[in-house]
């Protein structure tokens, strides 16, 4: 069965002076999945979700957003057309309330323009509940912690109504009962019909959450395809580990 | 009680204002408004208090204007004297060159003033932090030179003259009541703003601009629009000085002094507030003024007043809105706690 695409990138690269940082990167999403996409440090994966949503210029390449092409497009006009986004290094309006942060994905993003900040203010309660923050609602964001910053973040993004969503380590600094809540939270947004790439480094969530994985290493695609598949690769784990560790491992699933 | 301390104080929205401390403030507020609107008929509204009470107005009016791009986008502007500068030359060579009537140069004047921040804003508002500074520093100098030397078109060091108000005993009233609207109506324009998408777009801009951006923001648009009713604030202001005066010179309508208590006033009243600048314009007066008197040396004042506004950026980098409000208790920990919450 052909599946519909909703996100492509055709050559995708990003060059920073001499440093190919992201390299005639190939990808495609497709409607309704989670997407994994890792790499070790360095590897351009938050360059890469840089270039498609507009935060950065591309060097040269092609986006396509459904069939569109959104290459160089400014970040806002972008994220109206129905991509939303998370920062690895949270970006909370301090500011500001929870229910005002959260209110602003749900005027600016793409189902805000018909909305009021009224309206938007009183949208985004289902969203707050949803992300479990219903009783920091009037809290100010300084005020939060790394976790609920983490939720912050996501419920910002969701209030965009967005189609395609990128999670860049949400889970990142998160400790193991926070990451199981977190991925369930992944799998129910997903459920909502929201087409999901998750950026991570946490490899339990990459292989309980996603359908699909996509490995950059040194801005080049290094792999692709079912999770468990991927991590096996010994091109991947040389990426991560290191060509010692390879051999050993390879050795010892020998004797096995 | 101390549940009212809890409650969060929206940025944008009225709600609350008459309720316990906050409702006693902004009592006293209203009831200070309207003394204000009443001023030029009491027994003992003397010239001298109608002239110091509509520089205190515009200057209210300028820091409020200010407060739009400085306070709420979080863009340090430190060139707004240039649109209070070109709103006292539009509105005087309106009157000179073109016959105008007062009111109709005044719109020339501001509209002047507004598309000239949106001209210079596209460009300059991709700076960030210093480098825009700078560019608003270097653009209100510069024109400030122009308007000295292009002679033929300002009249260069021997400045315009403009006619006076007629009828000119009603002179004091007519300007003072056009600095108390202005600041009235800046006020009104401030809050409607808060409550409108502009209002979350600017907070968004001032704590992130990246983030902002992304969620759909359009930045420009938005830091333009704040610049722009900044200098329709100040462009304002300076029309209806430069038919005050009855004389326009460009080292006096492009003093860089202006921008400063512009600054200085919405900082000492709380930068990001409704109030804030308005009260701080007052704050301002009266601490200039008690300084002049008490140290009428030389430039010491001036020394005292530096060290006084050093004192309140460390010490309450909010403003004193902050414990007047009642958001902060007084206290040396409350003092020590934003030391540590907003150094740099």
């Amino acid at each position: 069965m052909e599946r519909e695409v909703i996100l492509e990138t055709k050559q995708a690269t990003k060059h920073f002076g001499g440093l190919a940082a992201v390299e005639k990167v190939d990808m495609t999403i497709y409607k309704g999945e989670i997407l994994g996409l890792i790499g070790p440090n360095g590897a351009g994966k938050t360059t890469f979700v840089n270039i498609i949503t507009g935060m950065l210029p591309i060097t040269s390449g092609k986006v396509y957003f459904k069939g569109q092409d959104i290459t160089g497009w400014p970040a806002f006009k972008i994220g109206r057309l129905g991509i939303a986004r998370t920062f690895q290094i949270v970006k909370p309006f301090r500011g500001m309330t929870v229910q005002e942060n959260v209110a602003v994905g749900a005027m600016f993003g793409h189902g805000g323009a018909k909305r009021s900040p009224r309206e938007a203010l009183e949208h985004v309660d289902h969203i707050i509940e949803f992300v479990g923050m219903a009783d920091l609602r009037e809290k100010h964001a300084d005020e939060l912690t790394l976790p609920y910053l983490k939720r912050l973040e996501l419920a910002k993004a969701l209030a965009m109504d967005p189609e395609l969503l990128f999670l860049d380590e949400v889970m990142a600094g998160l400790n193991t009962k926070e990451i199981e809540s977190a991925m369930e939270l992944v799998r129910k947004i997903n459920e909502k019909g929201i087409t999901i790439l998750v950026i991570e480094h946490v490899m339990k969530a990459i292989v309980g959450v996603t359908q699909r994985v996509f490995v950059l290493n040194f801005g080049q695609e290094l792999a692709q395809g079912a999770p468990q598949e991927v991590l096996n690769n010994p091109a991947v784990i040389q990426a991560y580990l290191g060509e010692k560790f390879v051999a050993r491992f390879f050795r010892q699933q020998k004797a096995a | 009680m101390s549940d009212q301390k809890k409650a969060p104080i929206r940025f944008s929205s009225l709600d609350g204002l008459f309720k316990g401390r906050q409702g006693v403030l902004f009592s006293i507020f209203l009831l200070f408004i309207l003394f204000l609107g009443v001023f030029p008929f009491l027994p003992f509204a003397s010239g001298f208090w109608l002239n110091t009470l509509t520089l205190i107005l515009l200057l209210a009016a300028m820091s409020i204007g200010w407060n739009f791009i400085g306070g709420y986008t979080g863009y340090a502007a430190f060139g707004n004297v240039a649109f209070f500068g070109i709103g006292a030359y539009g509105t005087g060579l309106s009157m000179i060159r073109l016959g105008l009537s007062f009111f109709p140069a005044l719109l020339i004047g501001a509209v002047a003033a507004m598309v000239f921040a949106i001209l210079i804003g596209l460009p300059i508002l991709r700076l960030k932090g210093h480098y825009f500074a700078i560019a608003t520093v270097a653009i209100a100098t510069a024109l400030g030179e122009i308007a000295d030397s292009w002679t033929s078109f300002t009249g260069g060091a021997a400045g315009i003259t403009l006619p006076f108000f007629d009828p000119i005993e009603w002179s004091g009233q007519f300007f003072y009541y056009m600095a108390y609207l202005l600041a009235i109506g800046g006020l009104l324009l401030t809050w409607f703003i808060l409550n409108r998408k502009m209002g979350y777009s600017w907070v968004a801009i001032r704590e992130d601009e990246d983030a902002a951006n992304m969620m759909g923001i359009n930045t420009t648009w938005s830091k333009v629009m704040a610049f722009a009713l900044s200098a329709l604030m100040a462009g304002l202001a300076g029309g209806i000085y430069a038919y005050w005066k009855t004389f326009v010179l460009a080292e006096e309508v492009f003093k860089i002094e202006y921008t400063l208590q512009m600054i200085l006033a919405a900082v000492l009243g709380g930068t990001g507030t409704i109030f804030g600048p308005f009260i701080g314009a007052f704050i301002y007066y009266i601490l200039i003024t008690l300084l002049v008197f008490f140290l009428p040396v030389g430039q010491l004042h001036a020394t005292i007043l530096g060290a006084i506004i050093i004192l309140v950026m460390v010490f309450t980098p909010k403003g004193l809105m902050d414990f007047i409000s009642g958001r902060k208790k007084l206290s040396i920990n409350a003092l020590l706690e934003n030391i540590r919450t907003y150094r740099v």
